[in-house]
């Protein structure tokens, strides 16, 4: 298991990097998720499944080890490639930053890219982590990690805010330890490998882990964090904070529906109407926000409710919520690096009132934001697939005669329907945003010099996402999940 | 064969994709993005070559599988029916000569590599969806199309020059201004096309799980829509529509092709005539020749739908006509008509539910219906040729110049003399055949199945069509107003796009009295009907080349019919305040409710009282703590006492 070496090097860089200078420092972070990057993508070919023994615990708390399977390495894969790219977004935009606060930047970057790191690096393990133990642990490291940076470098009342975040998400965090604690007495045993034998979750601790995630994730009603936090935060941990770590939610719910999925059918209804319900609400502030940030934030909410929508959807949905992590990941950190772009070129600028023909300046981000939201549209990207695999879960849930939920075709007319126009308004408010922002007689016409950080990077994980939807990509990719037990055609579950 | 199969068809899509990378890239060069257009055309010619290919030498009916995603029945799946094949050709062909002309027309434009990368994945795009056997490959092309012709309508992204307006700026209507900037028109495209992508999505979803197959020409349609009941079939096949009436510009959802009209002409020409907007009743012929549905009347539920079909795209028709009858505006005129072309196709091909009668194995109304867009692309796209060259010599989107100008304009003039008369049905012109078959078609509904309505819109249809394109020849060539500019110098490649695409016409003639297959329109053109609508539409023509503009008409119906019968205030109002109204209750209640409640003032606030209270209690004076334990001590007394009571 050479991969396992791989993911070592994060960790190693999460070390060394704070003792080099700025640039240095920037590569070094980059390449340390780049390899783990290429590693995942090879051992999406080679079949690089199994596990790496760590260490022995009583019951109950069982083995500690690290988990390869097709899930992990498609949300590893997410991870680095995103954590990797806005590491060198971030090179530009935390030194103008530093420069905004009248700190020194030398040794202000220090610290930066030390919690920078061990915050992607800790999301990285949190996907490999073959024990429940060993995930919220991480979990704990990502939130503190990033309460940490909003905390520092934040816009805003940063401190209250880094406050609010670090609150919310305690409370989350406790739940699911609750969650976890009750699962391991019933188990006696947290490594995933037991419990995926016929593990039992009870109604218990599968509604403290929900509710626990449900605030993470978030979806409507807890959902209020959010805004604030990836609005407020320096762009490059919003940029890492709404793509990957909220829906690290999704996959600890994705994990706990692969041992027992029972809870989910029980309550299926009422969990499947509040998803859209909530993904819907979120699309429609969309288009109320004045603060680009605050924008994307909100379609974060919305984008998260799809999530729970396909966990909710049987074998194939639980594949659309590895895609749909994928692809807003992908597109979210696009969008997030766009806007730290259009604030560091234009001074701060992030009233949307204020914006309108960007194209002009800065052709280059305006370009990439198109990226970002055909992501999240699913049009041209890997989001595709999310969707048809959404799609494709509704159909077999409750139009598939076999189905216990089965509903037929005009019973099912109204969750179809909402489904559909849940899809329709991100392509609505994501073309609205773009013209809004983008389009239309240019304020400033000159076009500015900008670096090249700003958009490379950005563009690197636009053609990453464009070609996971093709071959020889998406065919191991595609394969590998739905060769898993309980996902796709593997599921056995009805 | 000379190449291996996969190498044509890879070349054949990614040839335009790959030759018009290189001007993305280089988007920052003026010198580049000046020589890399050619490279550009180049590449949709190799795709021209791999069409003719395929046409003359890939086995008819042959199937080429690829694989995607084998284990879930994804893959890469292309056939080579008579439909691919010709359209194909016909989506290649058109593409190459546009481009021919962009050169020339999009000279010195601000945004260049913008233009040729969307105008290349266009095409790429549109090839995949003709060739495409699976519907999942089909429905990647379909997004292709949509996210090109977001692209390429808001390619003008500045807003800055009226001439790419459509509509009259700062005219009022109640309260909405009827005027729409290119980023405008854009957005309005992508999210009506949108609005029916999705449900197509589910559609096909529905299909791959119900009928365990995604390959158009492997499903067993009947077995499907007789396990899923009336119900089931309705609302799959609904769904499904859904994309092809968006991506077609039917009623109710033809606003965003008018506004796209405030793209550039080339666009027009390809996307908003020849290509996408015929996609929708291009796949619609395509399934309806493998569902063959004059075999299925005893499946439930599937007559509504193609009576729902039927009469959206007679309505469109009928609609598209009228609307074109008041426009002004070159451009938005034709696209009203392409509209109602479109509809027309959608009507004829929804007729083949009720239509038996093939010929050379080919069911008569899908034959009629695939030709009528073969011979409407190259037309249509000759006219929108034109119209761009006029724009660029009149400056004025408007129609106006008069015999003089026609004189000095002469081939745009003769081209449009061909195009026109060849598209409206004069006999003995190339389109008179077609829609004498599809005047056939509608009277066998009338004689066999008693439905006298579609005859009687289609021929309506055909005339004032008639009458609308004599009025787009006779404004603008013969008895218009002087044009204010005039800068008739230059355009050869313009002539050249416009002259090689309206001499296809020539060809497809041709074809029509030499083909096996066509007879059947040969023989329909011989009827006395036909003749008799033909000698209508002649009729027709030549009145209104000479009265283009009826001032008795002119305010009413003429502006009703303008202001497209005031169908923008669905799109402009209706749709938009209540969007508007729901996001605002959900921004100023919801949001900002919750947020208050846990974040900004009740927890918080709570929070705060408590705390204050505890503190307030530890204030060190030993007489406030006495005097709190005797409080406890008579609460507890009183609660004690009370419950010695008994209460």
């Amino acid at each position: 298991m050479t991969l396992a070496y791989f993911l070592l090097l994060p960790l190693i860089a999460v070390v060394i990097a704070p003792l080099l200078s700025p640039k240095k420092a920037t590569y070094l972070s980059s390449f340390a998720f780049l390899l783990p990057f290429f590693a995942i993508l090879y051992g999406l070919f080679g079949g690089c499944l199994g596990k790496v023994h760590l260490a022995s615990f009583s019951p109950p708390i069982g083995e500690f080890y690290l988990n390869f399977d097709f899930i992990s390495h498609a949300f590893g894969l997410t991870i680095c490639i995103v954590s990797a790219m806005v590491a060198l977004f971030a090179l530009p935009y935390m030194k103008h930053r530093f420069e905004e606060m009248e700190r020194n930047a030398e040794s202000e970057f220090r610290k930066y890219i030390f919690l920078y790191n061990l915050y992607a690096a800790s999301m990285l393990w949190l996907v490999y982590s073959g024990n429940l133990v060993l995930l919220y642990v991480f979990l704990e490291l990502t939130l503190i990690t990033a309460f940490l940076l909003i905390y520092s470098y934040g816009y805003g009342n940063r401190k209250w805010v880094g406050l609010l975040y670090f609150v919310w998400c305690a409370v989350a965090g406790v739940l699911v330890l609750a969650g976890i604690v009750i699962l391991a007495f019933e188990n006696n045993s947290l490594a995933l490998v037991v419990l995926m034998q016929g593990g039992k979750v009870s109604i218990v601790a599968w509604a403290f882990i929900f509710a626990g995630m449900i605030i993470e994730l978030p979806v409507l009603g807890p959902h209020v964090w959010l805004p604030w936090a990836h609005a407020e935060a320096p762009t490059p941990v919003s940029a890492l904070l709404s793509p990957l770590t909220v829906g690290l939610a999704g996959y600890v719910l994705l994990r706990i529906a692969l041992i027992d999925y029972s809870f989910i059918e029980t309550y299926r209804m009422p969990i499947l109407c509040y998803a859209i319900f909530s993904s819907i609400y979120a699309g429609f502030s969309v288009f109320k926000q004045t603060d680009f940030k605050r924008l994307l934030a909100y379609s974060t909410v919305s984008q998260m409710g799809y999530m729970l929508v396909a966990l909710c959807l049987g074998p194939f949905g639980l594949i659309a919520v590895v895609i749909q992590y994928m692809s807003h990941a992908f597109g979210k950190s696009i969008l997030f690096a766009s806007a730290g772009g259009i604030i560091t070129v234009h001074h701060g600028l992030r009233d949307l009132t204020k914006m309108g023909g960007l194209h002009e300046s800065i052709p280059a981000i305006s370009n990439a934001a198109v990226v970002g939201f055909l992501n999240l549209g699913g049009i041209l990207t890997v989001g595709m697939l999310g969707e048809f695999f959404i799609l494709r879960g509704v159909v077999d849930t409750f139009l598939r005669p076999e189905s216990p939920s089965f509903l037929g075709w005009t019973g099912s007319l109204p969750i179809i329907l909402a489904v559909i126009f849940m899809f329709i308004l991100s392509v609505w408010y994501g073309f609205w945003t773009i013209r809004k922002v983008f389009y239309g007689k240019p304020k400033d016409t000159k076009r500015l010099e900008i670096s090249r950080y700003f958009y490379v990077p950005l563009f690197i994980i636009g053609i990453v996402s464009v070609l996971l939807l093709f071959p020889p990509l998406s065919t191991a990719l595609i394969q590998g999940l739905n060769a898993i037990t309980g996902l796709g055609l593997g599921g056995a579950m009805p | 064969m000379i190449i291996d199969d996969w190498l044509v068809f890879l070349l054949l899509f990614l040839a335009p994709v790959l030759s018009s990378i290189p001007i993305a890239l280089v988007y920052k060069s003026d010198k580049w993005t000046e020589k890399l257009p050619y490279l550009s055309v180049f590449g949709i010619f190799i795709s021209v070559l791999m069409s003719l290919y395929i046409f003359t030498s890939f086995p008819e009916n042959q199937q080429y599988a690829y694989t995607w995603i084998p284990d879930l029945g994804i893959n890469f799946v292309l056939i080579t029916d008579y439909l691919s094949c010709y359209m194909g050709v016909i989506t290649a062909v058109i593409a190459f000569f546009i481009a021919i002309y962009g050169l020339d027309y999009m000279k010195g434009d601000y945004r260049p590599s913008w233009y040729w990368f969307f105008f290349n994945l266009f095409t790429a795009s549109m090839l995949l969806v003709v060739y495409s056997d699976n519907l999942f490959l089909l429905f990647v092309g379909w997004e292709g199309l949509g996210a090109a012709s977001w692209g390429l309508i808001g390619h003008w992204f500045r807003d800055d020059d009226e001439i790419a307006y459509v509509g009259v700026p700062k005219r009022k209507v109640g309260p909405l201004e009827l005027s729409w900037p290119p980023s405008f028109g854009g957005w309005r495209a992508i999210s009506t096309i949108r609005f029916g992508d999705v449900p197509m999505f589910l559609a096909i979803a529905a299909i791959w799980v119900l009928a365990g197959n995604l390959n158009i020409s492997e499903i067993n349609w009947e077995t499907l829509f007789l396990n899923i009941g009336a119900a089931g079939t309705i609302i799959l096949l609904v769904c499904f529509l859904m994309g092809l009436f968006t991506k077609s510009a039917q009623v109710p959802f033809s606003e965003w092709l008018m506004t796209a009209m405030t793209g550039p002409t080339t666009v027009s020409a390809l996307l908003h005539s020849a290509t996408m907007v015929a996609a929708g009743a291009f796949v619609f012929i395509k399934i309806s020749w493998y569902i063959k549905p004059w075999e299925l009347h005893h499946v439930p539920g599937l007559e509504i739908v193609y009576i729902i079909a039927l009469f959206i795209g007679l309505i469109s028709g009928l609609y598209g006509a009228l609307a074109g009858s008041g426009m002004l505006e070159r451009k938005v005129l034709l696209a009203a008509s392409t509209m109602s072309s479109i509809g027309l196709m959608f009507a004829v091909g929804a007729a083949s539910f009720w239509i038996h009668e093939e010929i050379a194995g080919i069911n008569l109304a899908l034959l009629v219906a695939f030709w009528y867009m073969a011979v409407h692309a190259f037309a249509k796209a000759s006219l929108f040729l034109v119209s761009g060259h006029l724009i660029h010599a009149t400056h004025s989107r408007f129609s106006c110049g008069g015999f003089e100008f026609g004189k000095r304009m002469k081939i745009p003039f003769i081209v449009t003399i061909i195009a026109t008369t060849f598209l409206v049905g004069i006999p003995p012109l190339t389109a008179y055949w077609v829609k004498s078959a599809m005047d056939k078609s509608m009277e066998i509904l009338w004689h066999e199945h008693h439905m006298l309505l579609p005859i009687i819109l289609l021929i309506l249809t055909s005339l004032i069509y008639s009458a609308i394109m004599a009025r787009f020849l006779s404004l603008n060539f013969v008895r218009g107003e002087k044009p204010e500019h005039e800068h008739l110098e230059g355009g050869g490649l313009m002539k050249l796009g416009y002259t090689m695409m309206v001499s296809v016409l020539f060809i497809l003639l041709y074809l029509i009295f030499t083909n096996a297959e066509t007879k059947g329109f040969v023989d329909a053109g011989y009827a006395s009907v036909s003749f008799a609508v033909g000698a209508g539409a002649l009729i027709a023509y030549v009145i209104a080349v000479y009265v283009p503009r009826l001032k008795v008409f002119s305010r009413v119906p003429g502006t009703f019919f303008n202001d497209r019968m005031y169908l923008p205030f669905l799109n402009d109002y209706i749709m938009p305040k209540t969007g508007f109204f729901i996001s605002r209750i959900v921004q100023n209640y919801g949001n900002r409710g919750i947020d208050g409640f846990f974040n900004t003032r009740v927890i918080p606030g709570l929070f705060g009282i408590i705390s204050k209270g505890i503190r307030a209690i530890q204030t060190g004076y030993l007489k406030s703590y006495v005097k709190i334990v005797l409080g406890l001590v008579m609460v507890f007394l009183i609660v004690e006492s009370l419950w010695g009571l008994g209460l």
